[in-house]
């Protein structure tokens, strides 16, 4: 097993573990943004920027792909680490000036504002770190979202720009935003669930006994295929809320006078 | 359509169906149609098992692709660095000022489309233009414009032989 | 081929011995016209010289021993159309359809030159005959251009009867492949595709990588504004990059091999998949080539229109059907590259180098150039240089000797300012190095770099912090978006540059860009983010003053940033013929006619209408 030392704190990792997977062994801090244990890691944010010590010379590198080989010596809090940080977040900030997550991110970085104007705005508040991307197409198997464009112009969208055909309303996109840019609403004089900023609407399933949504109806095809257990009590069972199903069950059970 | 998934089909047995040669696809397919329709690069992502996100994405990606149909001329102005350096943003300025057409757009009666490319690779003769693949050699402002009234005419007399 | 008596070669006897037929068919007399149809000539019209060229020799009768041919870029595209007759090898330029009954009645069939249309050695004042007396070309070391203007692109006999291919003879018979790689070592060759990674080196690791299939890419993506080497490569000589990649296939453990050329040269992929098309008919590409037990088939794509996708990784993105975004290189791509499989990706050049390396050694090869760079580069020389067009020049030859003798110079007599090397994210050179050599660490010790070989001279008129907007702006709109520093930081810095060629720069704004600059370089994804900085840096580095001049004074030096300057009208050129006045979209202009009319500055908008339309150049920027 190779050892990291970061910041002059030594943690041994499986062989192609990253740095910030030792990093966190360690109990060592490093922000992050686009990572997530869910999906292999594009690095697309550049927040987690560490400096490699490679004997001659040192080379800034992100630390959620890293993978670690051999013996490798890391700083996390050397100047130079720290200003690229702080150079990254600062144009994200400029980017998404209003997602209160990043604000926070920031906050805790110790980065205080950002010297930049807003230039570039293909898209409201969205850092395009490409984990609803990834998610979408890798774990919920739909890819109803992909990036659109590229440069400046890249956003995250839907075939088209319009209501895509493939989503079916489950909301990982929105689970996963590291900066709350995708949000789900529920219309419930449609029965439907709304993701936005993709527009895609799907109808909910909807309690029959008191209304409530429970789930958007394509999810619950979607696990019930999954998970190989369609039998018709199980769909009776998908008609209500859990707090409706709960008295149900508990009025049949008394109606059957088991605790006579 | 029938007929355009019998199109799809012959493209993509061209390169037996390997999903890797998606591009020379796309390519394909829009030379036959001009553009790229939604609905054929439905079909062609249903025929290769890709999803319609992932076409959309190479579609908007790589900056050959339309999406929209083009005019009856196709106008490519070359800003690779040494046209650029002889002018040829002002000639893409008066043609955007005269025609009113951005560089990637098409002009509103479809006469052009107008390009604006990187290099083609003829900087011994810069500023190039092309109009549907024939070279004009050191254009300016003044002489593109002319080249483009050229082809109005061109087009409404071409229209009125039709009608007649 | 069956035309030659050949169907498919199954041992290298055969291939010999056609090669000797091919050779005892040509006599001695016989004359052969080439026409050049290389990117700079076709837009000059030479496809229609070479069709009658071809009528020419049709209309002339069977006695008459005589072939017209259209060959690949000979270079000099600034005096193209060029027709060289053969034997004798008479340099013809700027040839015109009307030249052309001329030409053959005179040097075709009665063996005098047409003087009119040979070139003048501006120094000298004399006429030259041959290519290899002009300065132009008597400077430069042809080896990766070799068969330009000699061969037939579209004909594998013309390069076989060249000796084409006996690499590839020689590798497969007596060559291990270990051999192979330790001769491409020897060599000492670099990556001409940019980086300049050691060739051979990179087929070992590849060689050594665990994992099949393996796979050999050509990158045809040239994607650099004012560059066409490679471009050239493929459409003159095709067959070299073919049999380049044959050898490093073999030697490297591969059976799939892909060519992936740029959108805009479709000639280029017409060319090399009839190429293909010809080497697999005579069994030199395919299963089991030339009888040996090594296979090897080659695939054409094509880009999409994205200079990114020749990044390696992006490349090998846009090969499997997505859109070309880099990913992280900390594992190699010699390790896990295109379908996560070992994978070796070279240049155009870089392969057509190869079977030179291969038949003439590699001691051979690395006794041309520096002690780090060895052997010739192709540079496409362009801007305002008297001859542009395609060099082949030893690695350590000065920058000064490129432009000076070779280029012929500044045209119209104006001063050198800047020369910029490395394509967009190159850097810009001043006259007090240009005396610094042409090789890999010299060139990025300057700031800028070798990169694919464009060469873009600039003369004193070329405002440096237009130079470096345009380039940022070009690095901005092909950035592929994936990270956020390349994205968001090319963004702000060409908001910077709009800023001070608008004559609305800052104090602080140099410092600013040069933050940025450095934000980039230390934390971009791929190369393209990484080197994106460098027309800035260098740029300042170098024109400092011009950008104080823009934002301390809202001044432009080089009076090409509007708003910087103003338009006088010269009263002793300005005759009065009302042209300006006419033209003027603000009515700035008033004049009686005949009589120097004179523009109202504080109406101007300065947009230029009158000096272009101005036919006595009456109209100055002042
Ligand atoms: C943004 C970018 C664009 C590139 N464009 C090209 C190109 O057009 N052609 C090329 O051969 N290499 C290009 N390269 C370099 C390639 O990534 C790669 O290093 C090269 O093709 C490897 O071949 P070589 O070792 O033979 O040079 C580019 C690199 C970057 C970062
Ligand atoms: S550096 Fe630029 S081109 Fe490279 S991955 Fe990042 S955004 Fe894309
Ligand atoms: S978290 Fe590592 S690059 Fe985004």
């Amino acid at each position: 097993m190779p050892t990291v030392t970061i910041d002059g704190c030594e943690v041994k990792v499986k062989r192609d573990a990253t740095i910030l997977d030792a990093a966190r062994k360690a109990g060592i801090w490093i922000p992050t943004l686009c990572y997530h244990p869910a999906v292999p890691s594009e690095a697309t944010c550049r927040l987690c920027m560490v400096e490699l010590d490679r004997g001659e010379w040192k080379q800034l590198v992100t630390a959620c792909n890293y993978p670690v080989r051999r013996d490798i010596v890391v700083y996390v809090s050397s100047e130079r680490a720290k200003k690229a940080r702080r150079g990254v977040m600062e144009l994200l900030l400029a980017r998404a000036p209003e997602s209160q997550e990043l604000k926070a991110l920031a906050e805790r970085m110790g980065v205080k504002g950002t010297p930049y104007p807003n230039v570039t705005d293909s898209q409201r508040n969205c850092i395009l770190c490409g984990l609803c991307v990834q998610v979408c197409e890798q774990i919920i198997g739909k890819a109803a979202i992909s990036f659109a464009g590229r440069g400046a112009e890249r956003t995250v969208a839907a075939p088209f720009r319009q209501p895509s055909e493939d989503c079916i309303g489950c909301g990982a996109c929105a689970a996963i935003c590291p900066v709350g840019t995708i949000k789900v609403r529920l219309h419930k004089e449609q029965q439907e669930v709304e993701i936005s900023p993709f527009k895609s609407r799907v109808k909910l399933l909807v309690c029959q006994e008191c209304g409530t949504p429970i789930v958007s109806s394509e999810v619950s095809e979607q696990v019930l295929r999954k998970s190989q257990i369609d039998w018709q009590e199980f769909r009776e069972l998908l008609r209500l809320c859990p707090k409706c199903r709960r008295s149900q069950t508990s009025a049949r059970l008394r109606a059957a006078s088991v605790y006579k | 359509m029938p007929e355009d998934s019998e199109i799809i089909e012959q493209i993509v047995d061209r390169y037996d169906g390997d999903d890797g040669m998606l591009i020379p696809m796309m390519q394909d397919l829009q030379a036959e149609s001009g553009y790229l329709p939604a609905d054929q690069l439905r079909c062609l992502g249903r025929h290769l098992r890709l999803p319609l996100s992932r076409l959309y994405a190479v579609a908007t990606f790589y900056s050959s692709f339309r999406l929209a149909p083009k005019g009856a001329h196709e106008v490519t102005l070359c800003m690779g660095t040494v046209c650029y350096l002889k002018g040829s943003a002002s000639i893409s300025e008066a043609i955007t000022r005269e025609f009113q057409v951005e560089p990637g757009g098409t002009t509103r009666d479809r006469l052009f489309s107008f390009q604006a490319v990187n290099c083609m690779g003829a900087c011994a003769v810069a500023p190039v233009m092309t109009v549907d693949g024939k070279y004009y050699n050191g254009v300016s402002p003044a002489s593109a414009l002319e080249i483009l009234y050229g082809l109005t005419k061109e087009h409404v007399t071409a229209d009125k032989e039709e009608q007649t | 081929m069956t035309e030659l008596g050949i169907k498919r070669f199954s041992s290298l006897v055969e291939l010999e011995g056609m090669r000797e037929k091919l050779l005892n068919s040509r006599s001695a007399s016989a004359k052969s016209i080439h026409v050049c149809t290389g990117p700079g000539c076709v837009a000059k019209g030479s496809f229609k010289l070479y069709e009658i060229f071809c009528a020419a020799v049709e209309g002339a009768g069977s006695d008459v021993q005589v072939q017209a041919k259209c060959v690949g870029c000979h270079g000099f595209c600034e005096r193209g159309p060029i027709v060289v007759i053969e034997p004798g090898g008479i340099f013809y330029q700027r040839v015109e359809e009307p030249d052309v009954a001329e030409i053959f009645r005179e040097t075709v069939l009665g063996g005098r030159v047409v003087e009119r249309l040979l070139y003048e050695d501006p120094n000298t004042g004399k006429k030259v005959e041959k290519a290899n007396e002009i300065p132009f070309y008597k400077v430069q070391e042809r080896i990766a251009l070799s068969g330009n203007g000699l061969l037939d692109p579209t004909e594998i006999s013309d390069y076989i009867a060249e000796g084409g291919y006996t690499a590839l003879a020689k590798v497969l018979s007596p060559m291990t492949p270990e051999e192979v790689i330790s001769e491409v070592e020897l060599s000492g060759l670099r990556g001409r595709g940019g980086g300049g990674f050691p060739t051979g080196r990179k087929w070992r690791s590849c060689r050594q990588a665990e994992g099949s299939p393996k796979y050999v890419i050509c990158n045809g993506d040239e994607g650099d504004p004012g560059a066409f080497m490679d471009r050239c490569i493929m459409e003159g000589n095709p067959h070299s990059v073919i049999e380049g990649m044959l050898i490093g296939a073999y030697a490297i453990g591969s059976e799939h091999g892909y060519i992936y050329v740029r959108n805009e040269y479709p000639l280029s992929v017409e060319r090399l998949k009839n190429a293909v098309a010809q080497a697999k008919e005579l069994g030199l590409v395919g299963e089991t080539i030339l009888g040996s037990s090594f296979s090897f088939d080659i695939r054409i794509n094509r880009g999409g229109g994205a200079f990114v996708c020749g990044e390696s990784t992006a490349l090998m993105a846009s090969l499997e059907g997505r859109p070309g975004e880099p990913r992280a290189k900390y594992v190699h791509t010699v390790e896990s590259g295109f379908r996560g499989k070992p994978t070796n990706l070279n240049n155009v050049e870089t392969w057509a180098n190869i079977p030179h390396i291969i038949n003439r050694g590699g001691k051979w090869f690395a006794g041309i150039g520096t002690e780090k760079s060895k052997g010739t580069k192709v540079f496409s020389l362009v801007g305002n240089v008297v001859n542009t067009g395609l060099v082949e020049v030893p690695m350590g030859i000065t920058m000064r000797r490129i432009i000076d003798e070779i280029g012929g110079g500044i045209r119209d007599g104006k001063r050198f300012k800047a020369v910029q090397t490395g394509g967009p994210s190159g850097g810009c050179i001043p006259a007090e190095h240009l005396d610094a050599r042409v090789d890999f660490e010299e060139l990025t010790k300057l700031g800028s770099m070798m990169g694919s070989g464009g060469m873009i001279v600039m003369d004193e008129e070329t405002c440096m912090v237009r130079v470096a907007k345009y380039f940022t702006d070009f690095l901005q709109k092909e950035s592929c978006g994936k990270c956020t520093p390349c994205r968001e930081g090319l963004a702000q810095m060409l908001y910077i540059l709009d800023r001070i060629t608008d004559g609305e720069g800052q104090v602080g704004d140099i410092e600013r860009l040069e933050e940025l600059g450095g934000l980039l370089e230390g934390t971009a994804l791929c190369a393209l983010g990484k080197t994106a900085a460098n027309p800035v840096i260098s740029t300042i580095r170098y024109f400092r003053d011009e950008y104080d001049a823009h934002i301390l004074d809202g001044r432009c030096p080089a009076k090409e940033c509007r708003g910087l300057f103003r338009y006088e009208i010269d009263p002793e050129a300005c005759n009065g013929c009302g042209i300006c006045l006419k033209n003027c979209p603000a009515d700035a202009i008033t004049g009686e006619k005949k009589v120097p009319h004179v523009i109202n500055q504080e109406k101007c908008t300065l947009c230029g209408t009158c000096w272009e339309k101005c036919p006595f150049t009456a109209v100055l920027k002042v």
